[in-house]
């Protein structure tokens, strides 16, 4: 274990103030939709080049920290994602939101990130060197058969209709491949259209799916936007923290899955949060309420996403590989500051990685009070803001949000018609969310699916490619557990039921 | 013997279906589209997913017609307007196609006051026509400032002012 003397390097008032700033400002960011976590980085990173890297870096990470946890208000209150990681927190916290548990859920969240972002860190400090070596052993078609373990989510989503769900998450995956094929590049379903070359970005197509169809139904009736049951008194600490200790084991889970997708290159917090809550539901004796509003749900995509912090950083630093999207530009950030990461990093600039990891502890601590009163202003103004302001000001955050990323006025176009395809949608019975899923995983499953084929066939080995690694086949086992534990689970609580009536 | 109660009585999923239907042209236009590219790696993985979406489709129009259910889609709240879920999609719409032309401000300006003005189901006082619009123009300056000086987002001034 890594002197202490780090630790003390990283309690200076200084960086303990960049902590608590950078908490803040990511957890603001993060909360605002359309701007993303590498975002609420990325424009920071210039305040952090007149740093020592040590500081800089505890800011940056703090930043980060705090925006995968901001994602989680609007995904709770408004239904709308904050951030990319945040898309499974929608299945149960909003319908906590909407049934009046809206402080309830942001607490519980607040305690999941804080755990998850724990755990994160501490498997950074403890396992970085050997774990890094898992982000070399996935390949093409690991990270393919990883896409289709998200797929499965599908049966979970489809709220009692499977094959809309199926059918959805088809019309997700065909919105992925518009635009120029990441592979082959050709150019496919953009008919002519200049607009649709870059593709249809992830981010907007989130909000224009999840948001703008409750701005249709919230602006048709004078009801209010969530049910509130009681007069908001307090954070609803010790009914969370009840929650928390009574499933202690989902957070832990949770947590180190989210570590260890966060080591893979590119998977990023939505794929940990959907591989989380796809665990927690098939593990859960509640698995029935996932999707209506269950805090296992909440607590399982909280406490992963922001476990991939902690995890995105170990390939990030030991191999210089970015774990997830903000990685890469802290490790920008670093090499402008002369850092050079490598296997060697923690050896030759031990000062520098055990102060940052040491801060980001503090920052994910201080993520805590600041999570809790930031959340708890989050929800008062969304039940006391009036509709006539509500409405507007949420319209108008997606439309900036969806503008900003990529300065594209055809992307808030697109935003608005993929919402009403989205509410007309729901009227026909089709979930959103097998949608979304398609949306996200298309590309990761048709890159990791064509670049395995292509492997396999050059090598000959098509079957054994596909079927014969052992982290494919580790997957492929999660995958059929996914599809068929609940209903050899039901057979078998059926037959219980019998014998015992017997 | 049981009779039916009206509630009770199943009815086909036509929204469903006909959604159906509207997936399948999608997907066989995808499939045509496929026929264009070149390289099989363009073609292989969106070509088998419309042919899946195809079966899902067929499979969810035949099972609706053999078992009638009453589908599972959100029902519209009684009294719900119409004509204020047009109207918000159509300002969102217009003001964004604008923003170019008239730039961030105005048209943003613009979208606000009026999607205050579709929201508004409370009685206009004296308080509220001095106040709503002072913060509408607040919140706009406010995101302007957030987004086009700290987070350095290069949002349009309009062809109009240029």
């Amino acid at each position: 274990m890594p002197g202490i003397e780090y630790l003390l390097e990283a309690l200076t008032p200084f960086n303990i103030m960049l902590a608590l700033c950078g908490v803040i400002a990511g957890t603001v960011i993060g909360s605002l939709p359309g701007l993303t976590a590498t975002m609420a980085v990325a424009v920071l990173v210039p305040i952090t080049f007149s740093m020592p890297p040590a500081s800089a870096l505890i800011l940056m990470g703090a930043i980060y920290t705090g925006a995968i946890y901001g994602g989680a208000y609007a995904a709770i209150l408004l239904n709308t994602p904050g951030t990319p990681s945040a898309i499974a927190t929608t299945f149960d916290g909003f319908p906590m939101a909407k049934r009046g548990d809206g402080d309830l859920a942001v607490t519980l969240a607040c305690l999941a990130s804080v755990t998850g972002g724990l755990v994160g860190a501490a498997f950074l400090l403890g396992l970085a060197p050997p774990l890094a070596k898992v982000a070399l052993a996935f390949g093409p078609v690991e990270y393919f058969w990883l896409a289709v373990f998200g797929l499965t989510l599908i049966s979970a989503l489809s709220e009692g209709n499977l094959l809309k769900g199926l059918i959805g998450a088809c019309f997700g995956l065909l919105l992925s491949s518009i635009g120029i094929a990441e592979i082959s590049a050709d150019v496919r379903f953009t008919f002519g259209s200049q607009v649709l070359l870059g593709g249809i970005e992830t981010v907007s197509a989130l909000i224009g799916l999840y948001c703008v169809p409750v701005l249709i139904d919230l602006v048709a009736t004078p009801d209010k936007h969530l049910k509130v049951t009681h007069q908001p008194k307090g954070f609803r600490l010790m009914e969370a923290l009840a929650i928390s200790w009574k499933h202690k084991f989902n957070l832990i889970r949770s947590s180190v899955i989210g570590t260890l997708v966060g080591i893979l290159p590119g998977a990023g917090g939505s794929i940990a949060g959907l591989v989380a809550y796809s665990e927690a539901r098939r593990v859960s004796k509640r698995t029935e309420h996932f999707g209506t509003g269950e805090p296992e749900g909440v607590q399982a995509t909280e406490s992963a996403n922001n476990a991939t912090v902690g995890g995105g950083f170990i390939p990030t630093l030991v191999l210089g590989i970015p774990g997830t999207p903000p990685d890469a530009v802290i490790l920008g950030a670093l090499l402008i500051q002369g850092v050079r990461t490598g296997p060697n990093l923690f050896t030759q600039e031990g000062s520098i990685v055990y102060t940052f990891i040491y801060g980001l502890f503090l920052a994910t601590i201080l993520m805590l009070p600041v999570g809790l009163v930031i959340g708890r202003y989050a929800y008062k103004i969304i039940i006391t803001v009036p509709k006539a302001m509500l409405v507007p000001t949420v319209a108008f955050m997606t439309m900036i949000g969806t503008f900003s990323i990529r300065n594209s006025v055809s992307d808030v176009i697109i935003m608005i018609t993929l919402g009403v395809i989205g509410w007309v949608l729901n009227r026909a019975g089709y979930s959103p969310s097998p949608i979304v899923l398609g949306l996200i995983l298309g590309r990761i499953a048709e890159q990791g699916f064509v670049q395995a084929w292509t492997i396999g066939a050059a090598t000959e080995e098509l079957g054994l490619m596909f079927f014969g690694r052992p982290i494919s086949l580790a997957i492929i086992a999660f995958i059929c557990l996914s599809l068929f534990y609940p209903l050899v689970r039901a057979r078998w609580i059926g037959r219980r039921r019998k014998v015992r009536a017997d | 013997m049981q009779t039916d109660t009206p509630e009770e009585v199943v009815r086909r999923d036509v929204g469903g279906m006909v959604t159906a239907a509207v997936f399948i042209l999608i997907a066989v236009i995808a499939l045509w589209d496929t026929t264009t590219m070149v390289d099989a790696d363009s073609y292989v993985f969106p070509r088998a997913v419309a042919i899946a979406m195809i079966v899902f489709c067929l499979l969810l129009i035949a099972w609706d017609l053999m078992r009638p259910t009453s589908g599972n889609g959100d029902v519209s709240a009684p009294g719900a307007s119409t004509v204020r879920r047009v109207s918000l999609v159509v300002t969102m719409l217009v003001s964004t196609a604008l923003m170019p032309v008239l730039g961030f401000l105005v048209s943003g300006f613009a979208a606000f006051v009026s999607i205050m003005l579709i929201a508004m189901y409370d009685p206009w006082t004296r308080f509220r026509t001095l106040v709503y619009p002072l913060v509408c123009a607040a919140f706009v300056v406010g995101f302007y400032f957030l987004f086009a000086e700290l987070l350095l987002v290069p949002l349009p001034i309009g062809s109009l002012f240029e």
